[in-house]
């Protein structure tokens, strides 16, 4: 939890806590947002409802900018903030992988759970075949556990790579992403008509 | 509807534009003031020229020289295995490649350690940490090192026996050649930090 | 009205909740006491350029007749070394008290007035980084005394006679002939191979805290 346990300001003991409130938080605005209905989470590829893009969209950009001022006022220090370090090639490769179970399976593993939260039977299905791919992936981890760890990058970000201050990064980004909002507001309208049946 | 979209896609737009002028400050992360001063005013940061000689001659791994006199001065003398990082050139990137690396302690010395005072500060503000001043420079370093003076019969002992280290590191500085020459092998590694592995979450 | 169109309450709510948050953060920010007024190179820059920062011991004798008005000197000792003797007419601000601020708006008053600030300690070292931490918050008019106060106590009474022999109480200049010294020594041969030695560029890495995840 950020700056406040290594500070001492609260112990590692709260980090659990913490974990759960978040996670209720985060359930809560997946479900809200009507991603436990996977119609709507695959929308985005077949071009009739582009709420995911949307809501991910507005939570990245808002987080971003909202950091930047926070970082400012002095409430947060951004040299403090864990990065996830980056290892480029399996990294792309995953992303592809939970692509095509996201479009094939109509969940991403979060919001399997927020539909078995609701009691659908899809939800349920598609999380016991992440249990069982997850043990398959963990048994078969020898095979290509080298290509796992390779091309590691460290603990970077966009901008220190590219050198690019993160204020102008963070203001491409919002602009890339208010014109995504309008261009797929004018998708899901042209889509919409050709669909007699539309029903979540 | 179209009306709120147009609302909030501005006021997203406007926010973004902000961040620009607000974080200058994120190119070169500086010490607060305050902070500086308070570090400034401890003299934690001097380190006698008799415990640079002792790690010299030790061949303690970890001490990494650095003059920060003009590079004519450190041309015609310096201390054996020092680098030359001019005052001057503090500001430039590839002089900063010997600070701050984790395992080395870096002794920074002038011809009377103002300067060394000066670039420690500079150091010292753009967050630079492990950093030391030898006090007295390099006139301190031949009044007690090279020329030591011998303390009256009467002093203490442990006087006596500063004075004794003396003289022997002052034959081990200027004694004979293959002695020194020795002295440059203590080789400067820089050793890559490492990453504090913690269990990451995802999605 | 689909229900994942925009609700146009909730997302008001959620704007008017962030840039309260926003409004809020800029009203409560510290403007903090000090700033840094130069950038690394100007720092340098100051310390090169000598004559704007030194104060000579014969130029004390002006001072003390009250010829010169316009300088202070600020005694930056304990206040027991102060008590234990300084210079006629210094100031005691012990060096903890620097940053004070009732201090901090002396010498701002002072730098209005365009009085010269002398700080002085016991030694000239001593002195040198209060002085270059104030150059660098931008109190141009900060000097620093050579010889410090040993160097005054010790000619007090001869103060003018110090500016035929600069010698006595310049500091930074090599007292001996290192090279001579050290004769035997080989130090500049080998330490030319060292200084050819390539450069690492490493990039510092970040401290890295406890992990999150999305």
């Amino acid at each position: 939890m950020g700056p406040l346990i290594p500070n001492g300001i609260i112990t590692g003991d709260w980090n659990f806590v913490i974990a759960i409130l978040l996670g209720i938080a985060f359930g809560f605005i997946l479900e809200a947002s009507g991603f436990s209905s996977s119609r709507n989470i695959v929308g985005v590829f077949y071009g009739y409802n582009f709420v995911v893009l949307r809501v991910f969209f507005t939570a990245l950009i808002v987080t971003m900018v909202g950091l930047l001022y926070f970082d400012y006022f002095g409430w947060l220090n951004m040299s403090q903030i864990f990065i996830l370090p980056t290892f480029w090639q399996p990294m792309l490769v995953g992303g592809v992988i939970m692509g095509l179970g996201f479009i094939m399976g109509g969940f991403c593993p979060g919001t399997s759970f927020t539909a078995i939260a609701i009691g659908k039977i899809d939800g349920l299905l598609f999380t016991i075949g992440l249990y069982l791919g997850i043990g398959m992936f963990s048994l078969a981890f020898p095979l290509f556990g080298d290509f796992y760890n390779s091309g590691n990058l460290g603990n970077v970000t966009v901008s220190d790579i590219t050198g690019i201050s993160s204020s102008w990064l963070a203001l491409t980004f919002t602009i890339v992403a208010l014109a995504a909002f309008w261009v797929t507001m004018l998708i899901e309208k042209k889509v919409r008509k050709r669909i007699t049946e539309y029903k979540f | 509807m179209n009306r709120n979209y147009i609302i909030l896609t501005l006021i997203m737009l406007i926010l973004a534009i902000g961040t620009i002028f607000i974080s200058q400050r994120q190119f070169t992360k500086q010490v607060p003031p305050e902070e500086l001063l308070w570090d400034v005013l401890q003299p934690t940061r001097f380190v006698s020229t008799d415990l640079v000689a002792k790690r010299i001659i030790e061949k303690d791994p970890s001490q990494l020289l650095i003059d920060v006199r003009s590079a004519s001065q450190f041309e015609s003398f310096s201390l054996p295995g020092a680098i030359n990082v001019p005052f001057d050139s503090l500001k430039t990137s590839a002089a900063m490649a010997y600070f701050g690396n984790p395992g080395t302690k870096v002794v920074l010395f002038s011809n009377d350690g103002i300067l060394a005072d000066e670039a420690w500060i500079l150091l010292r503000r753009l967050a630079y940490k492990n950093n030391y001043v030898m006090k007295g420079g390099l006139n301190g370093w031949i009044q007690t090192i090279i020329r030591p003076l011998a303390p009256a019969e009467t002093s203490s002992e442990k006087v006596i026996e500063q004075y004794n280290f003396r003289r022997a590191a002052s034959m081990y500085f200027i004694g004979s050649k293959t002695d020194v020459n020795k002295s440059q092998k203590a080789k400067i590694t820089f050793v890559k930090r490492k990453k504090s592995v913690v269990a990451a979450g995802g999605c | 009205m689909h229900v994942h169109d925009l609700n146009p309450k909730k997302t008001l709510w959620a704007v008017i909740i962030f840039l309260i948050l926003i409004v809020v953060g800029f009203l409560t920010m510290r403007s903090p006491l000090m700033t840094y007024e130069e950038n690394i190179a100007q720092s340098i820059q100051t310390v090169r350029d000598t004559s704007s920062y030194y104060f000579y011991p014969y130029e004390l004798t002006d001072v003390l007749n009250h010829q010169n008005k316009d300088v202070v000197l600020i005694d930056i000792r304990n206040k027991y070394e102060f008590g234990q003797g300084h210079i006629p007419g210094a100031k005691s601000i012990p060096s903890f008290d620097l940053a004070k601020k009732n201090n901090l708006e002396m010498l701002k008053n002072f730098q209005r007035d365009r009085v010269k600030v002398v700080l002085y300690a016991n030694d000239q070292l001593d002195a040198t980084g209060a002085w270059f931490f104030f150059r660098q918050v931008g109190f141009k008019n900060t000097y620093i005394l050579l010889g410090g106060y040993d160097f005054y106590a010790k000619h007090a009474s001869d103060l003018k006679a110090t500016k035929k022999d600069q010698n006595l109480f310049l500091k930074g200049i090599s007292r001996y002939n290192y090279a001579e010294v050290a004769k035997s020594s080989t130090g500049s041969v080998d330490n030319q191979n060292t200084s050819t030695k390539p450069v690492v560029f490493k990039r510092r890495k970040k401290a890295t805290v406890a992990a999150g995840g999305c």
